[in-house]
């Protein structure tokens, strides 16, 4: 991990969430720095998704506080500085008017304005963005017409287009194949390394990238962080809390 | 075809006409993306209100069905953000309530005429001068917003939640969207009438996505066969008397049904 600097990108403190009667997050307080590297895992209704939406202010947060970049969220405007691929992104509307490259051009929507056209910078981000997901020569087919693993790819170099300081991703292998994910994981792990982007991504899969991970979050409900994920995933432990095969996690990556 | 064309009504009509096809498209490909389709429906008997209004207290009908066109397009997108579960229900309710409303105000005010008759089916006999610059002043400045915010929209209708994430003001364009699908829809009535404008507005859409292409080569094809429908279906209005709007919206779902066969995978 990169020296910390003074500001955060995330700061959360004490962040509770109530549906309801129901308590769905409690008292979390944690901090992301730039360039680091940070899987989210936890059983299915334990508040995952819910967390990053109260990041990315989809949701209010009943009590507790959020700053990005030192703001609060009612605050901040620069919000192409994040990227977000949701949890459903590969999962496409078949029949939409949408070639690779008009996607991969939303990203570039916020940080344009209103009355402004295309730029050569523009044009040259979203170049880059289709080359550095290899989705170059699929430009011009029709996201509609793509696997699994290629929609995946697309939807990451929307992201990058707008030129993100932190990528935030839920569950992204969802209906992507096996060497589908194991590209994906090198590509971030990639990114994270060569362009020090800061990656927060919510995963089932944990041991495919144990190697890779800077930091762990366990969420359910409240969140433990782990600073050292390759001990807490040899764990049985976790298996036993968050209904993760986390058995035989050293050597689950070379398996593949 | 250049006969009908010496008639001042005619010229009237096909400036409008062709005024209403490229904003009922180009509009209409937002709303088809963003699945509105049954509030354009929903907004066209708002608009009839307004016309029963007009008609009955001696306005503009033109102008009270803008105005409450765009009241309920607003209440509409209040609805729907606050209880998206049950949108598809609240449009349904105001779709036939409208209806019954404006038939109610017509009969009370004792204007259940041929003018009520022309508004719901469109004439082509009854645009006025008034009508066109009506139409193509409100028109270009709708049409203006439409393309301003275009690359917004389009992001809000592929992934609203992202294009939130990502900065954009999604609340206040589909505001807007809304508003400016209530004013063309307004402005539309007179040629189409108000129970066929929503098929105007969504079916070029739906035949033009048949061809799979992306977002701008399917505008285009959306405005084309919008413009051939109103062509053709006021062509053949004038040649057998036949009401505008029906005979337009017949070219177009020709025009969808061709699109469908020649593209069958």
């Amino acid at each position: 991990m990169s020296l910390k600097p003074e500001v955060p990108i995330f700061e959360v403190k004490e962040l509770s969430f109530r549906v309801r009667e129901q308590l769905i997050l409690e008292n979390v307080s944690f901090e992301i720095f730039s360039g680091e590297y940070i899987a989210i895992i936890g059983p299915n209704g334990g508040g995952k998704t819910t967390l990053i939406r109260l990041l990315l202010n989809l949701e209010k947060q009943t009590s507790g506080e959020i700053k990005i970049f030192g703001k609060k969220l009612k605050d901040f405007k620069e919000w192409y500085k994040i990227g977000y691929v949701p949890q459903r992104a590969t999962l496409v509307d078949e029949s939409f008017p949408a070639t690779v490259e008009d996607i991969v051009k939303m990203g570039r929507v916020a940080r344009r304005g209103v009355f402004a056209g295309m730029s050569s910078e523009d044009r040259e981000k979203v170049h880059d963005a289709m080359q550095k997901m290899d989705i170059l020569d699929l430009k011009d087919k029709m996201v509609g017409t793509l696997s699994g693993g290629q929609r995946q790819r697309v939807m990451i170099a929307r992201a990058l287009a707008s030129s993100p300081k932190i990528l935030i991703l839920d569950e992204p292998n969802t209906g992507v194949d096996m060497v589908s994910q194991q590209r994906f994981y090198e590509l971030l792990a990639k990114l994270n390394r060569e362009e020090n982007i800061t990656i927060l991504f919510i995963t089932h899969d944990i041991g495919v990238i144990a190697d890779d991970i800077g930091r762990l979050f366990t969420i359910n409900r409240k969140v433990t962080i782990c600073n050292d994920p390759k001990k807490l995933l040899s764990c049985d432990e976790v298996s036993d809390l968050y209904g993760i095969h986390a058995h035989s996690l050293a050597n689950h990556k070379h398996e593949h | 075809m250049f006969e009908m064309l010496s008639y001042d009504f005619m010229q009237r009509a096909f400036i409008a006409g062709l005024f209403i096809a490229t904003l009922a498209s180009i509009s209409g490909t937002f709303v088809v993306l963003k699945r509105y389709s049954l509030m354009s429906e929903t907004l066209a008997h708002s608009a009839l209100v307004g016309v029963a209004v007009g008609l009955v207290a001696g306005y503009n009908p033109l102008w009270v069905a803008v105005v409450v066109s765009i009241l309920s397009a607003w209440l509409i997108e209040y609805l729907r953000s606050s209880f998206s579960i049950y949108s598809d229900a609240v449009l349904s309710i105001m779709l036939s309530g409208s209806l019954a409303l404006a038939v109610i105000i017509v009969s009370l005010g004792g204007a259940f005429n041929n003018s009520l008759f022309s508004y719901l089916f469109g004439s082509i006999l009854s645009v006025s001068d008034t009508d066109v610059y009506t139409i193509v002043v409100f028109g270009s400045i709708s049409l203006a917003f439409l393309l301003l915010f275009s690359k917004e929209l389009y992001f809000i209708a592929y992934d609203e939640e992202v294009a939130k994430t990502s900065g954009i003001k999604v609340k206040f364009l589909n505001f807007l969207l809304v508003t400016v699908v209530a004013i063309i829809i307004a402005l539309s009535i007179r040629v189409v009438g108000s129970l066929l404008i929503g098929a105007l507005m969504v079916i070029p859409t739906v035949a033009a996505l048949q061809y799979r292409v992306g977002f701008r080569n399917t505008m285009f094809i959306a405005l084309f066969f919008a413009l051939f429908s109103v062509i053709f279906g006021m062509s053949l209005s004038y040649y057998f008397s036949l009401p505008s709007g029906a005979t337009i919206v017949l070219s177009v779902i020709a025009i969808f049904i061709i699109s469908l066969v020649i593209n069958r995978k």
